[in-house]
């Protein structure tokens, strides 16, 4: 799927502005952003719900036209008519993708089995989970073996327990589909994709790989902690050339350096010197969540 | 075609679980006997309610045949209209509200064909509705009143039905772009309000208003023949409805 | 007061009226929520009659 410069704006609110990116086959991308970044509006744009202001959307081999047939799509709040059951609904959105009945419901059957929602087949709608729903909103969006599947923001709306279920559901789906999902949580989206797409106030921020992007951004960094205020302290070894960026707040300090071994050497050296009060010494990494807050901060 | 029937199916199954396949024919029924009735025991419920001075000769004629099933029109006009707008007002705005119809139109479905499937359902039952009720009144008024040609009442309901099916036009018509079920009956009853007041205030200038099919349906029934206007309203109310239909049709950007 | 009435005339109305009662006591009693108490909609169904059954589909029911 290629995007280009797709733009949407309700008067003269421009929710997506000048947004290019594609997406390749067997990926699986998360599209991130704050709430509010225009996240629901450009997987809408794709899905062919709304029509951009401007920019083209091309899907394989279909340019202008209708693609709807290849995509699966869940809303952010997947709805169902309450009064049909489980299983009469996957059928009517299996019908509705264009397959035959015999072949809707031979499809319904294996993905609530697959979904693990078998036994909610018979019943009402009306009675499931949030868990359920979004597994039954996943099973109807993939009853067509659509090329590509769209979720929106699909474990926002869930407890713990849903959620972990949901990711773990698409941590399988992605073998076989191409997957793009919206969320807010960048931890979300480290854990199940390949990809990111961060978006900001309508606008591409960062894309690219997860491994790439945490190769290119990711610093070490050493957490210190103390009894005593260390501010002072932190200012002095500002200077030094291992050291790239001090943050001091009460009693930590963390401390962005440029080679972990040799810095942490220095800075053990330097606090058995000084006799510093601390109460920890950690050396981490900085994860891709600061850099998604350095993105939506700015 | 084939989704198109999908949806259709869809709408039936619908009707059948919410039971307004059973109660909306069943109400149009009762209100369809009960002119026949009332204006047959209406002498005797006089005679027993009213402190009339003894010996007093009361003498209220039964009304004629046609006269009965002409006002069984007009029940129609006011309970009928009544429950076909609010019964039909949430056809599209309930889904657009709950966000169905988004869920259905990700689907390689045609937004026409989720229209026109749902304002067919709505006129196919409301039809169903109508004739059954209308077949049961003329069966009353036979058996109490008087003998009447059954096909005058066919011929006297068709014509009727145009003016209903314009009626339901425009409640698909709100419902396809209000979001509000109750704003959709508001508009459709105010709107068929204005027209069933103007047209009988300003007949002269109205002839070619929808309601005037009421007033054609009327006269066959009391005259044996259709007197006052009839092809003007006719192809007006057909041309409306087509409008109105492929207005709700026709997709909006946001939507 | 020899008011005459036609039991084989009333019954079909007394018919319709008891099945329009009967399947909306049938809905009311699956559905979970009503717009409003559900035993003002049982009173309601049960009392008014013609208007009560068709008030209650057409209000009653939550659509959602």
């Amino acid at each position: 799927m290629e995007v280009r410069s797709l733009t949407k704006s309700f008067g003269k609110h421009v929710a997506v502005n000048d947004l290019s990116f594609s997406i390749e086959k067997g990926h699986c991308v998360a599209l991130l952003g704050a709430n509010g970044a225009g996240k629901t509006t450009t997987l809408e744009m794709l899905s062919g719900l709304q029509q951009p202001t401007n920019g083209s959307v091309s899907f394989g081999d279909v340019h202008k036209g209708d693609y709807r047939e290849y995509i699966g799509y869940l809303p952010q709040h997947p709805v169902f008519f309450p009064w049909m059951n489980g299983m009469e609904y996957l059928v009517f959105m299996g019908e509705l993708s264009g397959l035959s009945k015999t072949k809707a419901s031979t499809r319904a059957n294996e993905l609530l089995e697959r979904l693990g929602i078998a036994d909610a087949g018979k019943r009402k709608v009306g009675g499931y989970s949030g868990g359920m729903k979004q597994r039954l909103g996943i099973a109807q969006a993939l009853i067509h073996e659509p090329k590509l599947l769209m979720l929106d923001e699909p474990v926002s709306a869930l407890d713990p327990v849903g959620r972990r279920e949901i990711l773990e559901l698409m941590k399988l789906l992605k073998e076989t589909t191409t997957i793009l999902f919206s969320t807010h949580i960048l931890h979300d989206a480290e854990e199940v994709c390949d990809d990111v797409i961060m978006i900001h106030k309508g606008k591409l921020a960062i894309t690219g790989s997860v491994s790439e992007l945490r190769r290119k951004h990711q610093e070490d960094v050493i957490i210190i902690s103390a009894e005593a205020n260390l501010g002072a302290w932190a200012r002095s070894i500002e200077d030094w050339n291992t050291v790239s960026k001090v943050k001091s707040t009460h009693n930590t300090v963390e401390i962005y350096v440029k080679n972990a071994a040799e810095a942490r050497r220095q800075l053990l050296a330097e606090i058995a010197e000084r006799q510093l009060p601390i109460t920890s010494f950690t050396v981490a990494q900085t994860s891709l969540e600061d850099l998604f807050m350095e993105v939506v901060g700015k | 075609m084939k989704t198109w029937l999908v949806l259709f199916r869809k709408e039936w199954l619908e009707m059948i679980r919410n039971y307004k396949v059973i109660w909306i024919p069943l109400a149009f029924v009762l209100f369809g006997l009960l002119q026949p009735i009332t204006s047959y025991y209406m002498p005797e419920i006089l005679k027993n309610a009213g402190n009339l001075p003894n010996g007093a000769v009361i003498k209220i004629p039964i009304p004629l045949s046609g006269e009965v099933l002409a006002q069984t029109l007009g029940q129609y006009n006011q309970m009928g209209i009544l429950v076909l707008v609010l019964a039909f007002m949430g056809i599209i705005a309930s889904e657009r509200k709950s966000g169905m119809t988004k869920a259905i139109l990700v689907k390689p479905v045609g937004y026409s064909s989720y229209i026109t499937a749902k304002w067919t359902s709505a006129v196919l039952l409301s039809a169903g509705a109508i004739f059954l009720s209308m077949a049961a009144s003329w069966y009353y008024t036979v058996l109490l009143i008087g003998d009447f040609p059954f096909m005058n009442v066919v011929k006297g309901a068709s014509i009727f039905f145009i003016w209903i099916l314009f009626l339901i036009t425009l409640t698909v018509f709100f419902s396809s772009f209000l979001k509000s079920s109750g704003l959709v009956a508001a508009f459709t009853l105010l709107l068929s309000i204005l027209v069933t007041l103007l047209t009988s205030l300003l007949g002269k200038w109205m002839e070619w208003s929808p309601y005037q099919l009421t007033n054609a349906a009327a006269t066959l029934f009391t005259a044996g023949r259709i007197e006052g206007p009839f092809l003007l309203p006719l192809i007006t109310t057909v041309i409306l409805t087509v409008l109105l239909l492929s207005l709700a049709a026709t997709r909006k950007s946001n939507s | 007061m020899n008011f005459h009435i036609n039991w084989a005339l009333v019954a079909p109305i007394i018919a319709i009226q008891a099945i329009l009662v009967i399947i909306a006591l049938i809905d009311l009693s699956k559905t979970e929520k009503t717009n409003g108490p559900k035993w003002m909609w049982v009173l309601i169904i049960l009392f008014l009659e013609v208007l009560g059954p068709i008030s209650y589909f057409i209000i009653g029911r939550k659509q959602s």
